[in-house]
């Protein structure tokens, strides 16, 4: 099939939805990927997606893409090939390069989709090609497709969505995130992905960059720096972070090579990515035969590429075989206006209309519209969700039509409590996290409160935990009263607050029977306590002496010394002898002033 | 050492342990796996010598854009070593500037 109707380039969200359109029409279709495995970034998206049920909300992005291969591998009409490469495109052809086998494949196809995806955005700061310096993508490849931890210790330049979610995911993998830098002065992300940063307690520093990678064959810390109002760095702010990883998340460029290689005509848009191949409605580009969707069109969500690969499929089959199914294609286009409707798209918006699209903004509701506080006593949900974003979940789950976001699907939802029976789905259903079970109990002086968890291990009931609240403070002790597992991982942990705190608790933390391993029994220092402050930066033991002060105590350091030299040799690699053991100083036991002036025999001197 | 067992989400499918040299040193690793997650698995990051400032240098974007993994394998340069899959019995060698063929 050197010839088939059409060639899709990159089975990724835009380009696996082409195919299934142009197969299901009766199209030879080729799609040719570079990857080891189809699905494009999905493969590696773990999280719950926004929009609505159609296009697979509340699904994960790795189900998704299973979901599509699923419905590709039907058709008798359409061949995959994994781990090839589009070399160019030529006027005789376009070749594909095998690359386990080193071989090339020409294709002469009648139409073509360019599904390429994007690229990360790099970063200017000094030592930014020391290994260890990785685009958020890598970060997510290594954890979530291979699974491989990207490092110990990371810190995440960027608070947009992408830079808020790996964070999530990080934490899930048991990565400690140091802290989301955030240039700007405010995050870039949505609410209810940094909501559920903050709860896990990572700080986000705004007005902060990084300036400088430390290390010298990978990295070993990183230098931040806050910003002036010009977005320079202010020198007298800089400070280092110890970690082994800096995950850039400032954004993608979309992959405009082959399209532009082609004849297409190239575009800058800034608010959509960089350069963008210009197109029509039906994701046409300017080069004959050739259509573009997702990414490369302009940086969006996976939904919207799911839509614009659809589209392009439905375009391509009108072209080669005179119709295709209209009521779909306007439908997938009303769909389209849909999504990009809310405030979250006014910049995706502002570059359609630069490439000369007329994109209708509406109004959407905001803001905190439920009254939970009516309700008292009654098991019911809290939700969270206060700005505009397209996704309705909650509203398609709800059992008992309580919860409605309605036709405009940028719209907060509302619910109707007389109509909640209690049951909870909606929060384990919810993409952003932002829905919690409330119930004030009848003892008058505690709540229920529920939270979805997506963490190992998964607490048990009667289980003491740290409860959190939403910037991961730690608010108290509760024990854990119910544990819900659910199919979708996304679990459903309650547990018992002091009433004056249901308001508050929106996070557990399990307690580590490490909180009370004590190394040093005078200073009352945790195992924790003393691997927080190395981590910190203090790997030496007069260093930690002068921070925390272990040693310092009334035993002079017998209990603890040799303990927190055996912690810091495990953390630094170190072994005993080549560390420092500190300074013994007198007095070593406890002794009072008056037993010295009590002095026997001085006055012989 | 660094690969994830449990995961909250994820289930991990690994497949069959194979072993390759990595500068003279035998690496373990999984079928389905890439040679730089390979590599990284075991600590390696460090996976090639820029051509003109000879700087240590790694992979970026995992998905075979940057270039920036270029490595030899078995006596090729210049392959993205972040999209080529693992082999038994491969021999990957870190590349110093453009690298060599049959190296």
């Amino acid at each position: 099939m050197h010839s088939p109707d059409l060639l899709v380039i990159g089975a990724g969200p835009a380009g696996l939805s082409a195919a299934v359109e142009a197969a299901s029409a009766g199209l030879d279709t080729v799609v040719v990927d570079e990857g080891v495995t189809a699905g494009g970034q999905l493969v590696k998206q773990t999280h719950k997606f926004f929009g609505n049920e159609g296009f697979f909300a509340s699904v994960r992005g790795f189900e998704i893409a299973r979901s599509l291969l699923e419905e590709l591998v039907d058709f008798e009409n359409v061949e995959i090939f994994q781990e090839s490469s589009v070399i160019g495109v030529y006027e005789d052809g376009i070749p594909v390069l095998h690359l386990p086998s080193d071989t090339t494949r020409l294709f002469r196809p009648k139409r073509v989709v360019v599904a390429t995806g994007a690229s990360e955005k790099f970063l200017q700061f000094e030592n930014n090609d020391l290994p260890g310096v990785y685009g958020a993508g890598a970060v997510q490849t290594l954890m979530n497709q291979f699974g491989i931890m990207p490092g110990k210790n990371v810190l995440m330049i960027g608070s947009g969505n992408i830079g808020l979610i790996v964070s999530y995911q990080l934490v899930q993998a048991g990565v400690n995130v140091k802290a989301i830098v955030e240039i700007a002065d405010r995050i870039g992300g949505y609410e209810v992905h940094a909501d559920k940063v903050k709860r896990l307690g990572i700080p986000v520093l705004l007005k902060h960059t990084v300036t400088r990678a430390l290390g010298v064959e990978s990295v070993e810390g990183a230098e931040i720096c806050e910003v002036d109002e010009k977005f320079s760095p202010i020198p007298s702010t800089a400070r280092e972070l110890v970690v082994d990883t800096v995950c850039i998340a400032v954004g993608l460029n979309p992959s405009v090579e082959l399209i532009a290689q082609a004849g297409g005509q190239i575009r800058y848009v800034a608010e959509l990515g960089g350069y963008v191949p210009v197109r029509d409605e039906d994701m046409r580009a300017t080069a004959e035969g050739f259509f573009v969707a997702g990414d490369v069109s302009g940086i969006e969500e996976a939904t919207t590429a799911m839509i614009e690969g659809r589209i392009a499929g439905l375009s391509v089959v009108r072209d080669l075989k005179g119709s295709t199914d209209e009521n779909k294609v306007s439908r997938l286009k009303k769909e389209l206006v849909g999504f990009r409707n809310g405030p979250i798209s006014a910049r995706v918006r502002e570059g359609l209309q630069k490439l000369g699209f007329d994109v209708s903004s509406g109004e959407s509701r905001t803001g905190n519209l439920n009254n939970p506080q009516k309700y008292r006593g009654k098991l019911r949900p809290i939700i969270e969700c206060f700005e505009a974003i397209p996704c309705n979940p909650c509203e398609t789950s709800c059992p008992t039509g309580a919860i409605v976001v309605g036709g405009n699907i940028n719209d907060v939802p509302v619910i109707d409590y007389d109509k909640c029976n209690g049951c909870g789905i909606c929060m384990t259903k919810c993409p952003g996290l932002a829905i919690f079970m409330l119930q004030e109990l009848p003892d008058e002086d505690s709540a229920l409160i529920g939270i979805p968890y997506e963490f190992i291990p998964l607490p048990s009931k009667g289980d003491q935990v740290h409860l959190l609240g939403r910037q991961g403070e730690m608010l108290a002790e509760g024990t854990v009263q119910r544990v819900f597992r659910s199919p979708h991982k996304t679990n459903s942990v309650y547990v018992k607050t002091p009433l004056e705190l249901a308001d508050k608790v929106r996070s557990i933390r399990p307690v580590l029977q490490e909180d009370n391993a004590f190394v040093c029994r005078c200073e009352e220092l945790t195992v924790s306590d003393i691997e927080a402050a190395i981590d910190e930066g203090y790997t030496d033991f007069e260093e930690l002496r002068r921070k925390l002060r272990i040693s310092m105590g009334p035993c002079g350091g017998r209990t603890c010394r040799l303990n927190a030299l055996r912690i810091l040799s495990r953390k630094t690699g170190k072994s005993i002898e080549e560390l420092s053991f500190g300074v013994l100083r007198p007095p070593s036991i406890p002794s009072t002033l008056g037993s010295i002036a009590r002095q026997k025999g001085a006055e012989d001197d | 050492m660094s690969r994830l067992v449990d995961h909250p989400i994820i289930e991990f499918r690994r497949g069959k342990e194979i072993t390759f040299e990595f500068e003279g040193r035998e690496i373990s690793a999984f079928e389905g796996e890439t040679i730089a997650a390979a590599l990284h698995a075991e600590g390696i990051k460090f996976l090639r010598a820029s051509p003109g400032r000879q700087r240590a240098q790694g992979f970026f974007c995992a998905i075979g854009k940057c270039s920036s993994c270029l490595m030899e394998v078995d006596g090729v340069p210049n392959v993205r070593t972040c999209i080529t899959l693992v082999k038994d019995g491969m021999i990957v060698r870190r590349q110093k500037g453009k690298g060599e063929f049959g190296a």
